[in-house]
């Protein structure tokens, strides 16, 4: 008996402090892919969208509208991949302007990119994976062949 | 009792000074030539400062704005294109807020070239004058040949630099915002991308604005 719960909560002790190291590996990747997704930002989005994501009243969208974003968030990878020209709604107002393809970025760094983008400017949609970047960018191939 | 009059004094004496001392003046970049000049029979040397050159161009309400039409106001020019996808965007947030402190003051007024004339036909300028917010004259956007707009970045705005020919992207490039004043004069030059200088370059207006209005 006196061995089973020794033995148990050896168990437990063990699962907990696996479980917790995992959480801390979560968020730790979590705010590295955060702070590198500040520094790709910079470079490439940040000359139109500006550093507090508010864009150029009518003409560049803000990144602010935390519904469409997440509406959206599927497509994310593919606005910045392949540049988006169309009608878009972003806090009611239409914006009919034209982002340029960034073709440049590997998949891990739009990872970072989306994961800052979605959880700044009043976002707060958590990691964006490298998976995820891939299956969508691949859905979207699929969709547009 | 002595003592707190001298001190009531030199306060006193300070502030006088202070008032009378001469408000802030900009500078007038560019070149100047002295010249010699017969005024009641005597010579005097005068000093000719370099001037924008004459130039007419189309806005995007197809108005034309020239030399006439801007002699009785102060002005920010710059040069940009719409497309433009690096640093256009931030020059035109940077200006947007000056031209709200302006904004239906017909003493002040804007002027940004296109560099793109191909493809910044007047209904494109028009276009993005509306999405900016810009309505009226007041802060208008040229369209004229490459040629022209080029020759007056190199010949009046951008010739107080001479020095510096490495402006990246050139001259009509380079993202400055020149401050002129209502005699054609370069009073300043602000790096369109840089909110302080832009901040400061609001203040300046209103430095160069009293100039005109002496108390
Ligand atoms: C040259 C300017 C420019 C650059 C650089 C740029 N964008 Fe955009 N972006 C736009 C414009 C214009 C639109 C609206 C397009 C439309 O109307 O179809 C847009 C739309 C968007 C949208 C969807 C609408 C919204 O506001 O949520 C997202 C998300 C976005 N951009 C993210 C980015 C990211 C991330 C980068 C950096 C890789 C970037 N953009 C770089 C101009 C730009």
């Amino acid at each position: 008996m006196r061995k089973t719960i020794v033995s148990v909560s050896f168990l437990l002790l063990t699962a907990a402090i696996f479980f917790s190291a995992c959480v801390n590996e979560d968020s730790i990747k979590y705010q590295r892919y955060y702070s590198d997704g500040l520094d790709v930002y910079k470079i490439h989005c940040q000359n139109c969208h500006m550093d507090d994501g508010k864009g150029l009243a009518g003409l560049i969208p803000p990144l602010t509208d935390t519904t469409f974003l997440k509406l959206n968030r599927k497509m994310l990878a593919s606005y910045i991949v392949y540049g988006l020209e169309d009608t878009i709604k972003i806090h009611c107002i239409e914006y009919e302007g034209k982002m340029p393809a960034e073709k440049h970025l590997a998949s891990i760094d739009l990872a970072k990119l989306l994961t800052y983008v979605t959880n700044s400017f009043g976002n707060k949609q958590g990691i964006f994976d490298v998976k995820e970047v891939e299956k969508n960018l691949n859905d979207y191939i699929k969709a547009n062949n | 009792m002595k003592i707190s009059s001298i001190f009531i004094l030199s306060i006193s004496s300070l502030f006088i000074l202070a008032c009378n001392s001469e408000p802030r003046k900009l500078p007038i970049l560019g070149s100047r030539e002295p010249v010699e000049k017969t005024v009641d029979g005597k010579t005097v040397v005068d000093t000719i400062y370099q001037t924008i050159p004459a130039f007419s161009f189309m806005n995007q309400d197809s108005a034309i704005i020239n030399n006439d039409s801007l002699k009785n106001s102060i002005y920010v020019a710059d040069f940009f294109f719409t497309s433009c996808p690096s640093i256009c965007p931030i020059m035109s947030k940077n200006l947007l807020t000056v031209y709200e402190k302006y904004k239906g003051n017909p003493e002040v007024r804007f002027l940004s070239h296109t560099i793109d004339p191909k493809y910044d036909t007047i209904p494109v300028l028009k276009k993005y004058a509306d999405k900016l917010g810009v309505k009226g004259t007041q802060w208008s956007f040229l369209l004229g040949s490459k040629d022209s707009v080029y020759l007056l970045a190199k010949n009046g705005y951008m010739s107080y630099s001479k020095e510096n020919d490495s402006i990246p992207g050139g001259y009509e490039h380079s993202g400055y915002f020149l401050l002129v004043d209502k005699d054609k004069r370069i009073r300043g030059a602000y790096d369109g991308t840089d909110k302080d200088q832009v901040a400061q370059m609001s203040k300046d207006m209103d430095v160069l604005l009293s100039e005109y209005h002496p108390k």
